[in-house]
This record gives C-alpha cells, sequence and structure tokens, in this order.
C-alpha cells in the first residue's frame, strides 16, 4: 500500500475507534434521531397544532370570472389574516400551476372558473323559479390546490375559510334575486292575484364543496402522513447532532497536543482533515439510512404511518451527502473557532437548536410570521429541510432539489475554506 | 560511519543542504519513510543554531533573541530556564512547530529557514503534555502515530513491539490509555516520539508529575537510547535530573542563551565567581544597597538569611564584603566560595524571584 494511502487508512480507523469507544457521542448521533423520530412522528400523527397569530400561508387565487363572485372571493382572500394573497387573471396551464404549488412556491391555489358569476346567478334563479321543472344548471367547482408539505390543519383551515366563503357568496346572490322576485311578485299580484307563490328551495349547492386537495393532481396520490412531513426534520436535526461530537473531539486532540504531535512529525494537514471527514461522513449517511428504515419499518409496526421514499430516492443520497458535508463543514468551522472544549459543548449544541428553530425544523415555517419566514432563509437547516421536503413530500427530484443542494454545498465550501485558511496557518506555524 | 541503514550513492539529488566542512561526510540515506530520498550532510553537529528569533504578533519583545546554539552529535543536551524564557519556543522552531522571525538553522548540516516536514521525521518530540488519544490503547497510540507517518505492515508491527518494550508495556499494550497512571502516560508519550527512529530526540519536561521510580526507569531508557547514538535534547526543572543526565547544557532566560557548556564548565564558570554568606539577622535594606556599592560586586541576591553575590575577584570582594557586613555589626554564620550545584548556578543567573511565565 502507498505510505498516502496508509496514512489516510491509519486515519480513518482511529477516528472510527474513537467514536465508536465514545459511548455518549455514539447515543448521541444514533439513538437521539431514532428516538426523535419515533416519538415526534407517533405523537404528532393526525393532531392539529396552535397555529400562531402572525402565521401567513402564500396563496394563489387565479380568478377567471369576470363578474362579481370572483372579484368577492379574491377580496375575501386579500383581507383574509391568515393569508398572503397573489391574485392573477391571465390564463395559467395546469400543469404549470400544479408544479408552483407543488414546490412550495404557494403553499395554496384557488381556482375560480370562467363565468361563475354568470353560472351562479343562472343556477339561483332556476331554482328559485317554481316554473322550471328541473335545474339544468350545474353545481360550480371551484378549484384548490395544496403544497404537499402544508399540514392536514393548515389544508383544513383552508378548506373551512373557502367554503364559508362560498356560502356567503350564494347567500348574497340568494338575497338579491329573492328580493327582486319579491318586488316582481308584489307587482303581479296586484294585477293577477292567482299568481302562486315563490319556490323555497331545500338547498341551493351553487357551489360544489370543495374537498380535501389531492396531493397529486396528476397521480391522484393522496395526501401526506404526518410522518411523511415530520420525517425530513427530524433527519436533518439528527445529522447535524454530529457536529457536536465532531467538534469536541477535535478540539480536545488540539488541546491534548495530539494535533501538535502529528505536526512536529510532518503528518499532511489534508490526512489529518480527512481522516475525520470520511468516517464522520459515513456515520451521516448511515444514520441517514436508518431513519428512513425506522420510519419505513419500525413505525408502522408501532401503529404509525410509513413513510415511503418519494418518485426518486437516488436524489436523496445527493441530499444526504450534501447535508453531511454541511454538517461536517460547519463541526469544524466551531472546532478551529472555539478555544476550548467548553466552548464548543455550549456553542455547538446551542447553535444546532437556533439554526433548527429559525429554519422551521422545529416549528414548520408557514405557521411563523413573515419577518421569521424570511429569516429561516439563512439557515442551512432550513435548506436541508426543504431539499428533503422537495424529494420526500413533493415528489420532486434532483431537479426541484437543485437550489437548496447548491445552497448546502456553497456553506460547506465557505466553511471549509475559513478552516483551510486556520488549519494551514496552524501547521505552517 | 553512518549509523543508518544502506547508503545509497545519488548523484542527481538536489543540493538543499551546505557545502560539507573538512572532516564530514556526505551521506544519501533512503529515509525509514519510504516516500523520501534525502540528502543530507553527516555533521559532527546535529544542530547549529545562529542569531534565530522569534517575535509573537503584537509582543514588545521577543521569545527568543539573536540564540547561538552548537549541540553535537550523540550528545544529551540539556535547556534550562524559568517559565516564559523561551524554552518552548525554541523548542518549537527547532521542531518545526514555529517559524523563526529571524536567524539560520541547520538540522544536520541542511540549512533551513525552517524545519521542513521531511527534516520533522528525523526529530522526535516528546511534548510536555500528554498528546496520546485516552480512548485508544498503547498499541494502537503506537500504530496509529507509525501509520500517519506511512509505516505500514511488518516494519510498522515491528516497530510498535520494539517501542512497547522501550517503555516496558509489553503486558499493558492492549489496555486502554486513560486506565493508566501517569508515569505510565508519561512512558508512553516518549516512545511514541520513538515509533519513527529519529536521528534527534527533543523532550520538554519530560518527567513532570512522575514518581521517582518512573523518573529513573526514563532516565535509564534515554541513556539506552544516547548509548545507541540518538542526540538527545532535554528541558527539565529538575536540576539535579539535568546535573546527572546531560553532557552539556545550556541556560536560557529572557529569550538568551545566557550560559553553555558542559556542566562541569557551567559549574566551574561560576564557582570561580560565586559568594555565599549566611547572615545571622538577614540582609537589611541598607546593608544590601551597601554591598551592591562595593568595587567587584557584579550581582547580589538575597534569600532569607542566605545572601549569595557574583563577582569578578571573588577573593577580594569576600573580604570586603565581610568587613562591609561587621562595619553594620551584623554576624556572619557562614561564608563560601564557588557553587556547590547547579541549582544554585541556576538561580545565581536567573535570579530568584517568581516568573509568571508570560
Amino acid at each position: 500500500m502507498r505510505p498516502a494511502l496508509i496514512a489516510l487508512v491509519t486515519s480513518v480507523r482511529k477516528e472510527t475507534r474513537i467514536i465508536l469507544r465514545d459511548r455518549e457521542a455514539f447515543l448521541l448521533l444514533f439513538l437521539m434521531p431514532f428516538v426523535f423520530v419515533l416519538v415526534m412522528s407517533l405523537a404528532l400523527q393526525g393532531s392539529f397544532r396552535e397555529h400562531s397569530q402572525g402565521a401567513r400561508a402564500k396563496l394563489l387565487v387565479i380568478n377567471h370570472d369576470d363578474g362579481a363572485i370572483g372579484e368577492k372571493l379574491a377580496e375575501q382572500f386579500r383581507s383574509a389574516r391568515h393569508f398572503t394573497t397573489e391574485i392573477r387573471t391571465e390564463q395559467v396551464a395546469p400543469e404549470e400551476l400544479e408544479a408552483e404549488v407543488r414546490l412550495g412556491h404557494y403553499k395554496f391555489a384557488i381556482i375560480i372558473p370562467p363565468k361563475t358569476t354568470e353560472q351562479a346567478v343562472k343556477r339561483v334563479a332556476q331554482q328559485l323559479d317554481a316554473t322550471v321543472a328541473q335545474v339544468t344548471q350545474q353545481p360550480i367547482a371551484i378549484g384548490l390546490l395544496a403544497d404537499p408539505a402544508v399540514h392536514a390543519d393548515q389544508r383544513a383551515l383552508m378548506m373551512t375559510t373557502l367554503n364559508r366563503a362560498l356560502q356567503e357568496v350564494e347567500t348574497g346572490i340568494l338575497l338579491k334575486q329573492v328580493g327582486e322576485a319579491g318586488k316582481r311578485l308584489v307587482r303581479a299580484r296586484q294585477l293577477f292575484p292567482e299568481i302562486p307563490a315563490v319556490r323555497a328551495p331545500d338547498a341551493l349547492h351553487t357551489f360544489a364543496e370543495v374537498k380535501d386537495p389531492p396531493y397529486d393532481v396528476t397521480t391522484g396520490l393522496r395526501p401526506p402522513t404526518s410522518v411523511q412531513q415530520g420525517a425530513p426534520s427530524w433527519i436533518v436535526l439528527g445529522m447535524f447532532l454530529l457536529v457536536i461530537p465532531l467538534s469536541v473531539t477535535f478540539i480536545r486532540e488540539r488541546q491534548l497536543g495530539t494535533l501538535q504531535r502529528l505536526h512536529s512529525l510532518g503528518v499532511s494537514p489534508w490526512v489529518v482533515m480527512a481522516g475525520k471527514i470520511i468516517p464522520y461522513l459515513v456515520i451521516n449517511q448511515i444514520q441517514f439510512g436508518l431513519i428512513l428504515l425506522e420510519g419505513m419499518y419500525v413505525l408502522p409496526w408501532l401503529g404509525g404511518d410509513a413513510l415511503t421514499l418519494g418518485h426518486t430516492p437516488g436524489a436523496l443520497i445527493v441530499v444526504s451527502l450534501a447535508t453531511s458535508a454541511t454538517a461536517i463543514g460547519f463541526a469544524f468551522l466551531i472546532a478551529v473557532m472555539a478555544r476550548t472544549t467548553e466552548q464548543a459543548h455550549v456553542f455547538a449544541p446551542a447553535s444546532i437548536l437556533i439554526l433548527a428553530a429559525i429554519g422551521g425544523v422545529m416549528v414548520p415555517k408557514f405557521v411563523m410570521p413573515v419577518i421569521m419566514q424570511q429569516i429561516a432563509a439563512v439557515s442551512p437547516l432550513s435548506w436541508a429541510l426543504e431539499a428533503l421536503l422537495d424529494v420526500l413530500v413533493r415528489a420532486g427530484g434532483l431537479r426541484e432539489a437543485a437550489p437548496e443542494i447548491g445552497g448546502l454545498l456553497l456553506f460547506a465550501g465557505c466553511c471549509f475554506a475559513v478552516v483551510i485558511v486556520r488549519f494551514r496557518r496552524y501547521f505552517r506555524a | 560511519m553512518c549509523r543508518r541503514g544502506p547508503i545509497i550513492r545519488d548523484a542527481s539529488g538536489a543540493d538543499k543542504g551546505r557545502v560539507p566542512a573538512a572532516g564530514e561526510q556526505t551521506c544519501y540515506h533512503r529515509q525509514r519513510h519510504p516516500l523520501h530520498f534525502h540528502r543530507f550532510v553527516h555533521s559532527p553537529l546535529i544542530v547549529e543554531i545562529e542569531g534565530l528569533c522569534k517575535t509573537y504578533p503584537g509582543a514588545e519583545r521577543r521569545a527568543v533573541d539573536e540564540v547561538d546554539l552548537r549541540i553535537a552529535r550523540g550528545r544529551i543536551f540539556g535547556l534550562l530556564g524559568p517559565n516564559g524564557a523561551g524554552k518552548t519556543t525554541l523548542l518549537s522552531m527547532l521542531c518545526g512547530l514555529l517559524r523563526p522571525s529571524g536567524g539560520r538553522m541547520r538540522i544536520d548540516g541542511v540549512e533551513t529557514a525552517a524545519t521542513t516536514a521531511a527534516m520533522r521525521r528525523r526529530i522526535g518530540l516528546v511534548p510536555q503534555d500528554l498528546a496520546l488519544h485516552p480512548s485508544l490503547t498503547a498499541h494502537e497510540n503506537l500504530e496509529y502515530f507509525g501509520g500517519v507517518q506511512g509505516l505500514g505492515g511488518g516494519a510498522l508491527a515491528k516497530r510498535v513491539a520494539e517501542c512497547l518494550a522501550i517503555a516496558g508495556l509489553e503486558g499493558l499494550a492492549n489496555r486502554r490509555v486513560e486506565t493508566y497512571s501517569g508515569g505510565l502516560k508519561r512512558r508512553l508519550n516518549l516512545v511514541i516520539a520513538l515509533i519513527h527512529e529519529p536521528d534527534l530526540l527533543v523532550l520538554d519536561e519530560p518527567t513532570v508529575g512522575i514518581d521517582p521510580q518512573s523518573r529513573r526507569f526514563i532516565h535509564e531508557q534515554l541513556r539506552r537510547l544516547n548509548a545507541a547514538g540518538m542526540t538527545i535534547i532535554y528541558t527539565s526543572h529538575y536540576m539535579e535530573e539535568v546535573e546527572a543526565l546531560c553532557d552539556e547544557l545550556a541556560i536560557i532566560d529572557h529569550g538568551r542563551i545566557i550560559a553553555q557548556g558542559t556542566v562541569t564548565e557551567v559549574l566551574n564558570r561560576l564557582a570561580s565567581s560565586l559568594i555565599q554568606l549566611r547572615l545571622a539577622g538577614g540582609l537589611s535594606a541598607a546593608l544590601e544597597s551597601e554591598l551592591r556599592a562595593l568595587p567587584g560586586v557584579t550581582d547580589l541576591q538575597a534569600d532569607g538569611h542566605a545572601v549569595r553575590i557574583e563577582s569578578d575577584d571573588p577573593l577580594l570582594t569576600l573580604s570586603r564584603v565581610l568587613e562591609c557586613v561587621r562595619g553594620r555589626g551584623e554576624r556572619v554564620t557562614s561564608a563560601s566560595l564557588g557553587a556547590v550545584n547547579l541549582e544554585q548556578v541556576y538561580i545565581a543567573l536567573t535570579g530568584a524571584s517568581l516568573r509568571d511565565g508570560s
């Protein structure tokens, strides 16, 4: 074997031995994420969460109606405090619209079909007209699409809001028509007292009831389960937990003087770094695989919903590697910046928790206030989470997750650049 | 004759060293490290340092200031100095851990601005800290520090076994280091520096905090290694250790070498210039200033009742001192000329006041 390879293999073997013998680190890396996924997925299954007052979901209203109903509906959603509403009147291809929602650009899209006002008025009039034998005008179907990553409670809130809005519109039309009919009836009875009364319909059903939007319009898959939606968060958190043992071991070695000893022996800093990166990268991938297997097999066995791997499981490998690279880069960054293990012990978990919290790992981003949603964009944990959601929940692949993967790799690159500068300075003295 | 392995003559080797002086031999060794063929001059001096300086960024004064040092091959060289004197900085530059701010260094005849990676492999550093992996066994630690230098297979296994034998750790080789006593850890710390068979072994206070038995064991092993041809640089605060172990020594203070030579030379140097007194009533401020003003007195140190005076002409100065003390009505209980041991020399040269190590 070539000496450089011997050096690398030796370095990797030593790091692996140290990790495997560090019981606390082992528990942190494997047991905590495992228990996290199990507990959180089972606990949150089918539950509804409290919504923060400031939470606003991004809503797109496609108004193809040229009458009062479309305008009124759009206006109602524009003034609703739960939504940030964008209204479009131009034609949008259904596939394009579906992709925009599926990729999370909008949490919901409401499609008001053309001639809604005309048809609604006609249907109410037919129902009120006692001379009409059969109502020929069909109920109007208002379309609703939802981002697959939106939780069930948010979807329910949306459906309730929409159905209530439609009822209000329907009531408005009815009252107007009944009023007009009443006036006409009074005038007519003065001339023809034998005219019959207006028919009172049992139910108008001007609009078809809006149901839970399908997960995927083209494939007709059912909405994602809480496991499917929750697992990416805990996977990301679990993977980033390696920042703690990696940064602490590195600083400990610096304090013990073993790094200085390696330096005095002329060992390449690349061997030292690669010796740490490789085992932690492998551990991270094992962690990732175990959490997926847990979601697929252990959770259903305990009565929970099963995790599915989406349409492109291969993309998961790339997302996982990019997440690992970021976590390892961040760990190294802490290791070269912190002076003592105590500093790393405090800073590493605190920074992970903060980045997780603002990145939507602890609390979904769509229930955060707008300002927090904007802040979330700076967290690498948020990018990792969105990349996983793209693949696991939004049925996307590498192309859809590419922006987040790019962000993760860029962040990892920046971390490693700082680390290499500091490390080379240390090794060059 | 060269001590190391077969000699490979290589006329095309790049000349990185100096032209050998008369009596020196140019050798081309195949390094133990299989990556490199490294040319060096087999100089009688393994370390030659001239005008070496180090100033840390932002520091007001130099940590190492114009140091000249020559260490002959096959010697045990002691480096003494109080905390913050510049010992560790000097050793760090020698081992390639720090870049000098100025001056020249030659390691085994090869001139180098800063010690290169290839040169470092010829030096074994035993740091003052226990630079070991506590969760690994002694065997695994040795295997690791050998392996990262490219040693593998049978050669590594052989060296690991040899090092374990030197440290007397054969029976404990598979126990985790965290379960070892302080003495065992020190022994392992020593032999890790030997895994790559260095020519020069640099020890930075290797016996701190261990029992006399372990200290004695380490000294015995160092003598054996030295007898086999290894050059050793040894720093310690235990004067009796340095006195018993080292052939030569240097005392460094405020970044400068203030005494250098064989142990006997250093002792004699001060023995011929030191006056030691014991005063029954101690040294008053008035008497101290009077003594300092006497002709021939170059330095004066007081420690309780003991007074040490350095002088250019000790005999004449002693008579003046005794006259002065008597004139002040003070009683002298004992008086002697010359140093008794290395510690007295050390204290005389570096002073008795505490150092903060900054």
